[in-house]
Parts: C-alpha cells; structure tokens; sequence
C-alpha cells in the first residue's frame, strides 16, 4: 500500500469518526457535561476538605486525565463499535482498510476531542480554583497530555481486540476497562499508598510514570526515576502488542465466522 | 499459471468450511463439505440453495471474508486467504440486507468507501456524484442512511458496490425485501453491468425468476456440496423433469396418467398439468388420444418446467 493510500485510508476514518461524533446526541456530555462535572465537583471537593494548592493540584491532574483518557479512549474503541452497532463490519473488512488506519484514524478524532476538553478544563481550573497546567510549561503540559493520549490508544485498541473476539458481549470493556487502568494508575493519590501487590500492578501501567513527571512539577517528589522515558518505552512496548492483538482478534474472527455474524 | 486459470474470475477446489460454536459443549457445523467451482470471467454466476446450504459462507470465502478450513480458492487468479489485501481492492460486494452507519448520510457513505479505495480531491467527488445519479439516489443525498427506506438502502449498498469499479462483484440476495419496480430495475442494471463493463457478477438468490433471466450459469447448492450446476436450460433438462402440458378438458378422463410419456398428472385452477417426457413427441399422440374418447380440449398451453420446479427437485 502506498503512502498515500495509507493516508488517505486513515483519513477515511477520521471524516468518519468525526462525522459520526458530531451526530452524537451524547456528544456534548461527553465533550462539556461530565468533563466539567468532573472538575467542578472534584475542585469544590478539595476547597471543601481545606487542601494545599499543591495538593489541590494533584487530585486536579488526576481530574484532567481522567477526563481526556476517557473521552479519547472511547473514540478509539468506536472504531470498532460504531461498525458493530450499526452491523457493517463486513463491508468495512471487504474494503482495503487494515486495523492501523481503524485505529489511528479514530486516535486522531480522540485527540482533537482530548485537547479541546485539555483546553476547556485548563480554563475552568485556572478560573475557579487558581489551578495552571501550564505552570510547569508547555513542554511539560504537552508531554503529560501526549502520556494521556498514548495510554487512551493502549487502551482503546484493547478494547477493540476484544470486542473482535467476543462480539457485543465485551462493549462494557469499552467503559469499564479504562477505569480500572485509572485507579490502579494513582488517579488521584500517589501509588505508594496503594498495598504492595496493587502497586505492582500500577508499576506495570505507563500513565502511572506520565501522571508521576507531571506532578513533580507541583511539588510532589517523582516517586520513579526517569518517569516520563520509562513512561515511553512502556507505552511503545503496549502499543505494538495491543496492535498485534487486534490483527490476530480479527485474523480469528475471519477464521470462526464472528465478522460475519457481528453483520447479521 | 496457465491461460485458462486466467480466463476464470474465481477456481475453486474441494473448499471445506466447519463452524464450531460454544465454550463446554463444541457445536460444529459443517458449511461447506469440498466445494469446487469455476466462474470464467464477464460471466454472471447463479448461486441458488435452500436456507442454510453454505451459499453466503461460499461467497464470504471468496470475498477474502472467511477463512477456510480446507481447498483451495483463487479468485482473479489471486488466493483468497494469502493476498487478500491485492485482492480486496478488485472486488466488491452488496448484500440484501445492508447496513452501513446510522447517522452517516448517503453521500457521506459512498465517499468513505471511496477513500478507502483510493479516491481524493475531484475524483473523489466526480465518483460519488456519478453513482449517486447512477442509482437516482440525487434528491437523498443529504438524508442519514436510518431514515431511507428498503429500496433506498439497496441502492446506496450497490452504490458502495460499485466504489471502487470491481472486476468482481459479489451480490448477496441483492433484490431482497424490494418492490417489484424496484427489482426489475435492479436487474437490468446487473445485466447492464456486466454488458458495459465485462464485470464478473457472482449472485445468491432465492428468486428463481431472477436467476432465470440473469444467470448465464447456476449452481445449485445443498448441505454444503454443490449439486448440480449449468445453463438454466440445461439443469432443467438435466434433472430430467420433462415439459408441462396443461389442459383444459370436458371430462375429465380417469386414463391421462397411463398414456405412454405421461410421467405425472395433477390439477389446479381448473387445469389439468400433465410433465411428459418429451413435448414434441407427446402432444400429438395425447391430441389424438382425447380425440378418440370423445374428451373436449377447451385450452391447451405447453411450457417448459420453471427452475423453482428444479430447485425444488434438488433441494428434495
């Protein structure tokens, strides 16, 4: 395939997703309603029990990451959703389109959504609780907001894996799966107050080390040394596995027939 | 490859194709028990069976959509499980039921597909303005596909079909649930595609009628195996179920069954339908016979069996 097939098969998807986003009647909840909900609520909470503004800042982080995690994750997992939901998955596997262009074409949606809710909720958290997540600088800002991205794309793609396998039995991964990524990831605490086993767990997951660099920056000691290379490099490896889970989750559904009932 | 390999738009030899079904207790359903079949290119192929014969996992094999267990199948003289992606771009498909996303409108449909196959900037437009006008889809443009009709998505599914000017098309049942208008429009089209495009036209139908006036070869297919296939013509003779002589007769005689050539007799409608073996021959001597007994022929109308009759025969 030529580069600009490769392209132009991504940006089938992006037009798509986008398209498909805009018609959702969820859409402004999930792009303004909950996000701000999220930060509102999570911003009069630490009002309420008196914290630092360090402190403030970091259950603040956590609120940002979740939102935008959430949000762009739930645009990878579309798709492969928006083909199950609508029972078109056969005429989109017949097509000349492999699962690179489903998935980095829905990511490029999730982070255009991500950044206008990075954006929005930066704006609400400077305003209302005298919180800047460019104090620490673009540079940082950016490389936080990018560990989102990355660990929504992990996710996402996983999502997609097993909805391939299972069918529309496993569309609750699509919300639920993220979650348990957030909490285990010291979402808003630091991962050594978690007990030992769970901390394993969170050492094992790349927004741990994103959410850790960020929050250097207000004041609270990095718990891991080089967080944001180890954070990298955890990313790459779950990228490229979550990516080959996919093929083989569809490579298996062509064998069993699943492609073909998720159209029926 | 040899120059009759390439003749042929699909070669497909003893194609096996079992699915299995749930965790404790494995359920497995034979699909396809060593299917072979050859389509020549421009032609237009009938596949035609019962419920649950193998006709769509045949076609979703060919159509890089399956895999299958066994056999071999190249289609355009690529194979369908080691180059599918060469081959994808060079077929297409459209099914009877059709489904494409909700909220996408008609012109939005088409154009993603076309991307998907290449198309950009003015090409892109050009394209999906001709199949939209191709398929009078013009006034619906703009309408999301939840809200077309029957018809309507039909025509957008072929639309979609044609995205990418294949060399193949598969049509899965592609008159289902439409209006006769709308069927026989549909139709015509097919043949048109194949007499101003040589497109190679692969179609399941249940609609004998359909694949009378379409096919220039049928394949019946039953339990997984292909059963019989040629011309309509020559399955009708190959079955061997004769030719109908329907009458209208004052009385009715008791004998018309025993006559020599007269394999079955049986009334409807006021008619009584006798399948000789040979009409030419029987016709004459059934005349002279009724004459004799003093039987008078009110109406009398020679046909040849319906391919339903044969379907029927073969799905038995």
């Amino acid at each position: 395939m030529s580069l600009r097939a490769e392209l132009l098969a991504a940006w089938a998807v992006v037009v798509r997703n986008a398209l498909m986003g805009m018609r959702n009647v969820f859409f402004f909840f999930e792009l303004l309603f909950w996000p701000i909900v999220g930060v509102l609520s999570i911003g009069l909470m630490t009002r309420f029990l008196g914290l630092t503004p360090e402190q403030a800042a970091f259950v603040l982080v956590g609120t940002l990451a979740l939102s935008v995690i959430n949000v762009c994750q739930l645009e990878v997992a579309y798709a492969m959703l928006l083909d199950v939901w609508s029972k078109s998955v056969k005429h989109q596997f017949m097509a000349p389109i492999g699962v690179r262009h489903l998935t980095v074409g829905a990511w490029l949606v999730g982070m255009l959504r991500g950044l206008v809710i990075f954006v929005l909720l930066s704006a609400l958290g400077a305003w209302a609780f005298d919180f800047h997540v460019l104090a620490p600088g673009l540079g940082a800002a950016a490389v936080f907001l990018f560990g989102c991205f990355l660990t929504s794309w992990i996710v996402g793609v996983a999502v997609c894996a097993l909805i391939t396998l299972f069918g529309s039995r496993a569309e609750a991964f699509a919300w639920a799966s993220v979650n348990l990524v957030l909490v285990l990831a010291g979402i808003y605490y630091p991962v050594s107050v978690l007990p030992p086993s769970v901390a394993v767990l969170a050492r094992a997951i790349p927004l741990t080390y994103f959410l850790d660099a960020y929050r250097a920056h207000f004041g609270f000691p990095a718990e891991f040394p080089a967080p944001i290379a180890t954070g990298l490099a955890m990313s790459a490896v779950y990228a490229v596995l979550a990516h080959w889970a996919f093929r083989a989750a569809v490579e298996r559904a062509r064998r069993t027939g699943l492609l073909l009932k998720m159209s029926e | 490859m040899s120059p009759a390999a390439v003749a042929l738009a699909i070669d497909a030899h003893e194609v096996t194709k079992t699915f299995r079904s749930g965790w404790l207790r494995r359920r497995e359903t034979a699909a396809l028990r060593g299917v072979s079949l050859t389509v020549e290119r421009g032609a237009i192929f009938g596949l035609l069976g019962p419920n649950g014969a193998g006709k769509t996992t045949l076609l979703s094999i060919l159509a890089t959509l399956l895999v299958p267990d066994g056999g071999v199948a190249r289609v355009l003289g690529l194979d369908v499980v080691r180059d599918t992606s060469a081959l994808r771009r060079r077929l297409n498909m459209a099914s009877g039921r059709p489904s494409f996303l909700w909220s996408l409108r008609v012109e939005e449909i088409v154009a993603f597909y076309a991307r998907l196959y290449g198309l950009s900037g003015a090409r892109l437009r050009r394209r999906v303005d001709a199949l939209i006008e191709q398929y009078e889809l013009g006034p619906h443009r703009r309408v999301p596909y939840s809200e077309l009709s029957t018809g309507l998505k039909q025509r957008v599914a072929l639309a979609k079909a044609l995205v990418n000017d294949p060399e193949l098309l598969f049509l899965d049942e592609p008159t289902l649930g439409l209006d006769p208008d709308v069927s026989v429009r549909v139709r015509r089209h097919i043949a048109e595609l194949r007499r101003e495009h040589g497109m190679t036209i692969v179609l399941t139908t249940h609609y004998m009628r359909e694949a009378d006036e379409l096919c220039d070869e049928i394949g019946f297919i039953k339990s997984g195996r292909i059963l019989a296939r040629g011309t309509p013509d020559a399955l009708k003779r190959q079955i061997g179920l004769g030719d109908v002589v329907a009458l209208k007769l004052e009385p009715r005689p008791a004998w018309l069954g025993e006559v020599p050539g007269v394999l079955r007799c049986a009334e409807a409608d006021g008619w009584i339908e006798c399948t000789v073996d040979d009409a030419d021959k029987r016709v004459p001597e059934l005349l002279r016979a009724l004459l004799a007994d003093g039987v008078e022929i009110r109406n009398l109308q020679v046909r040849e069996p319906e391919l339903e009759e044969v379907f029927v025969e073969l799905a038995r």
